[in-house]
Parts: structure tokens; sequence; C-alpha cells
């Protein structure tokens, strides 16, 4: 078995070191591509986490107008109770979101004295919180709402969280769009290493058939060295993704409220579909580019 | 050993390269196939060796149909086989021992047995100085013997030999014939195809004559015309 395993490492790394240029092609071209395949998992993920964290509280802001009636808010609290979309209301006075926006705005003091808390001159209007069990039915409440006195303004985020998803969306597709070209750029030059590989060496190739080498004996040189270059190209790429990560989004941690990032353990998530990717797209270009050139 | 029965090889050009041949050759026989280029000596070699399909006809080695065998098994047919060519086919990177190692290498024998067996054909070839010199530094005989090491090294029943002497000049021919012949001594059915006709009418061997795809003389103790 070792006898084996020696064989096949001196025949990968001598078939390395001659065709040099292509397999650095090879390299570069694996790790670009699944650098772009794990950037788009990745986004892909950052946007679930968006998803996931924005719809999970969706609050339609009902605005009343001053001064507040109490009975008014149980009425409109019941209606929205009411309806199957929703499924929370909370009762926000002036004072908690005075206190609301001190609390937020507490690193820049100019905003927070321009707020008096003070009853008589509270700016603040008070509001209805409505989290949503379902977010595409934001229609009904509306139209519930409409026309009943005290109400000063709906407001409504989705418009905003719609926009953002779907620039996201364009700009995930868009990337897994780059790295499957660019995978399928891979795979050709795999292929070619494999090609130019076996070209150079179809004297020895000819003697092995002659003596009786297997195929198999005679191919898993040229499968293992493909499948080398291309896990170096995902090592690397996976590296970068960590290096990108750290680099752009740790600074991000903490700057927006509420607002998940991906973390290590996203990045380590995607190494397997990476290494698997690669993997894959070596085989199948070692296997295209030995094709024709083995037949016995 | 070997039967050839009513094999027709017709290439894909059209070109009838065997038309009809029958050949039985006996365990341990040495055989000349003699005739002019393209009379289909090559073919006949090529055919044993399944590197062609006949188009019509079986051919039998080692009790094996070989028209029968399937792709995954020709390997193993060909370790039954040594093959010897007028070009050598010697690998020009690789020292003596390793050439004829590779060949036991590339089956997947073990070390040891490679270690035992190649300075031992060696030795038998003449060769047993010469383990570390590069085929560069041989001269013409001496790389055809080291191509027939790298041949019966893996001990096969057939040796087929094309031409082994076409690039010779004639006193390095007769020490390579003398060596085939040691090789055939041994137990080595020989087929030999060759158009060298000081050799064939030296050894007085059995000699086929095949001429337009046809043999046209089989003779034991024969020569070459």
């Amino acid at each position: 078995m070792t006898k084996r395993f020696e064989y096949l490492f001196r025949e990968v790394t001598s078939g390395l070191r001659r065709n040099g240029l292509v397999a650095f092609a090879a390299v570069s071209t694996t790790f670009i591509a699944l650098l772009l395949f794990g950037l788009a998992l990745l986004i892909s993920r950052q946007v679930n986490l968006m998803i996931d964290a924005t719809t999970g509280n969706v609050q339609v802001a009902v605005y009343l107008t001053d001064p507040v009636n109490p009975q008014t808010v149980a009425a409109l609290t019941q209606k929205l109770q009411d309806l199957p979309a929703v499924a929370d209301v909370t009762y926000e006075s002036k004072a908690d979101a005075c206190k609301k926006f001190q609390a937020e705005f507490a690193s820049q003091p100019a905003l927070v004295q321009g707020v008096s808390c003070d009853p008589a001159k509270n700016p603040l209007p008070a509001s209805l919180r409505v989290k949503l069990a379902n977010p595409e039915l934001f229609g009904q409440i509306k139209a519930v709402l409409e026309g009943q006195p005290g109400i000063d303004r709906i407001v409504d985020n989705r418009a905003l969280l719609d926009r953002l998803f779907a620039v996201t969306r364009v700009f995930r597709v868009g990337v897994l769009l780059v790295s499957m070209v660019m995978l399928i750029a891979a795979a050709i030059l795999i292929a070619n290493t494999v090609r130019m590989g076996l070209f150079a060496r179809r004297k020895e190739i000819g003697i092995m058939k002659l003596v009786g080498a297997t195929n198999w004996r005679i191919r898993l040189p040229f499968l293992v060295e493909g499948l080398f270059e291309s896990l170096i190209g995902a090592g690397l790429a996976i590296l970068f993704l960590f290096g990108l990560k750290v680099a752009f989004i740790n600074p991000l941690y903490g700057t927006i409220r509420f607002m998940p990032w991906v973390t290590n353990h996203d990045v380590i998530a995607v190494v397997p579909w990476l290494l698997v990717a690669g993997a894959a797209v070596a085989l199948l270009a070692g296997l295209a580019g030995m094709r024709r050139f083995l037949d016995v | 050993m070997i039967s050839v029965q009513h094999v027709t090889k017709i290439y894909k050009n059209g070109v009838v390269a065997l038309d009809d041949v029958s050949v039985e050759v006996d365990k341990g026989e040495f055989v000349f196939i003699v005739g002019a280029s393209g009379s289909g000596k090559s073919t006949f070699i090529r055919l044993l060796l399944k590197e062609e399909e006949a188009t019509k006809g079986d051919i039998f080695v080692a009790g094996k149909n070989i028209g029968k065998l399937t792709a995954w098994k020709v390997p193993h047919l060909r370790r039954n086989i040594g093959t010897v060519f007028q070009d050598f086919k010697l690998l020009s990177d690789k020292t003596v021992f390793d050439n004829v190692a590779f060949a036991l290498e590339v089956i997947g024998k073990p070390k040891h047995v490679i270690d035992q067996r190649v300075p031992e054909i060696l030795d038998l070839v003449g060769l047993g100085e010469k383990l570390n010199s590069y085929p560069d530094e041989l001269s013409g005989g001496e790389q055809q013997r080291v191509s027939i090491a790298r041949a019966c090294v893996n001990r096969p029943r057939v040796l087929l030999a094309d031409e082994p002497t076409g690039n010779l000049d004639p006193s390095t021919s007769v020490d390579i014939m003398r060596l085939l012949d040691k090789v055939n001594r041994i137990g080595t059915t020989v087929v030999m195809a060759t158009h060298d006709q000081a050799i064939v009418d030296a050894m007085r061997r059995r000699v086929i004559e095949v001429d337009a795809g046809k043999v046209i003389r089989d003779q034991s103790r024969g020569v070459y015309s």
C-alpha cells in the first residue's frame, strides 16, 4: 500500500512540475471561481439572516394623534388583534417613545437635548406597534384602520425591506452566475492540464499499456493531479473568504442595531460546499480531459 | 500457445492487412514471420496484443479467446506477453534499472520483487554492470537488451518481437538473436517479425511468410525465401 502511494505521489508531483504554468492557471481559476461561489453562499446567508431578523419583528407603526384618547387606543388595539394577519400589538406611549429615542441616540447629546420628555413638551407621538404574522397581508391592516379617528399615519417598513431584498437578490444571483462561469473555465483549464500531462507522457503511457498496466493505474495520477490543483484553489478560496470576512464584516459588528451579520461559523459552513464543488469540477474535468486519449 | 483461426483484418480505410490467416504456434516454439513491408507482419503482432481487433476470425493466446476479452481484462492479457520493438521504446529520463523496474511497478509488483527480479534479468541479458546508466549512454545493441529485459522481467509466456534488429548492425543483430534464442530456451514462446534475411537463414527456425495479407509459406527449419 505504501508503495502504491509512493508511486502516486511521485507521478503527481512530477506532473505538477512539468506543466507548471497551466497548473498555475488552473489553480488560480479554481481559486477565483470558488471564492465567488463562497461569496454567493455567504451573501445568501447574510440575506437570510436579515430576512429572519426583520420579518421576525416587522413592525407596522400606527402613529396616533395628540392628545391620545385611551378609549381609542383600546378600540384600535382590539380591531387589530382581531385580524389574522396580526401577531401582536403593543402600545407605545409618548413617554415610552421619548425614552427609547433618548436611549437610541445616547451617543448624540445634541439630539437628546433637543427633545424634552416633559409631558407638556414631548414632541414624540404615541403609537401602536404591530407585529405581523404574515407580512404579505399588510393591506388588511391598512383597510381596517383607514378612516378611523385618532390615527395620524400608518408607516409601513416593508417597501424599504422589499427593495433591499431585491437588490441583494440581484447581487447574489449575479455573483453565483459569475462563479459558475469561472467554475466552467476552471474545469476547462484542469481538463487541459490533464490533457497536456497525458500528451507529455504519451511514450510512458504507451509502455505502461504494453506491459499490462490497468487503465485506472494509468489514469489515477492524472486525476489526482487535477484534484490536487482544484483543492489548492479551494484552500486558497477558503482562506480568502475568512480574510474578507474579518476585513469587511467584523468592523460592521454592532454598527446597526438589531442587524445580524455572518459569523465565522457561517464561513465554516460553506467550506464543505467549496471542497465538494472543487473536487467535483476536478474529477469531471479530469475524466473529460482523458477521454479519447486512453482508449485501449 | 497461439492459435490464429481464419483471421481477416480490414482497416477502416479499406486496406486488407490480413486475409483469412490461420497459424498455430506451440508452447516453446520460435517462429519468424517474414515478408516485405506492408505485407501484414505488424498487423499480426498488433492483433495478438489486442491493439487492433480482428475483423473476422478468432485468436487464442494462452488458451483465451482474445476477441471475447473485455476491455478491462486486456491488461492481464498483456502481462502474459512481452514485446520488443525496433525503436526500443525506452524512457530516456530513467536509468536502465528504472526502465526495467517500471514494467513491474506499473502492474503493482511490490518493491522486494522488483529489487530481486530486475538485477537478475539484467544479468541474464548481459547488462548487470550497467544498472545505473541512462539509455543515451548505451549502444543500440545494449538498448535493445534493456528492452528485452523489460519485456521478460514479468516472465511472460510469449515474447513478440517486431523487427528487433531493424536498427542494429549485423554483428549486433547476431548478439540480439543469441539473446532471443536464450530467452526461447528458458521456455518462452517467441514470435519475431523481421525482414532480416541473414538472421532468418542463420537461425534455421520455423518461418511463416506473409505476402499481401496471406500466408504463402509455413516451413519448419526454414530460410528467408
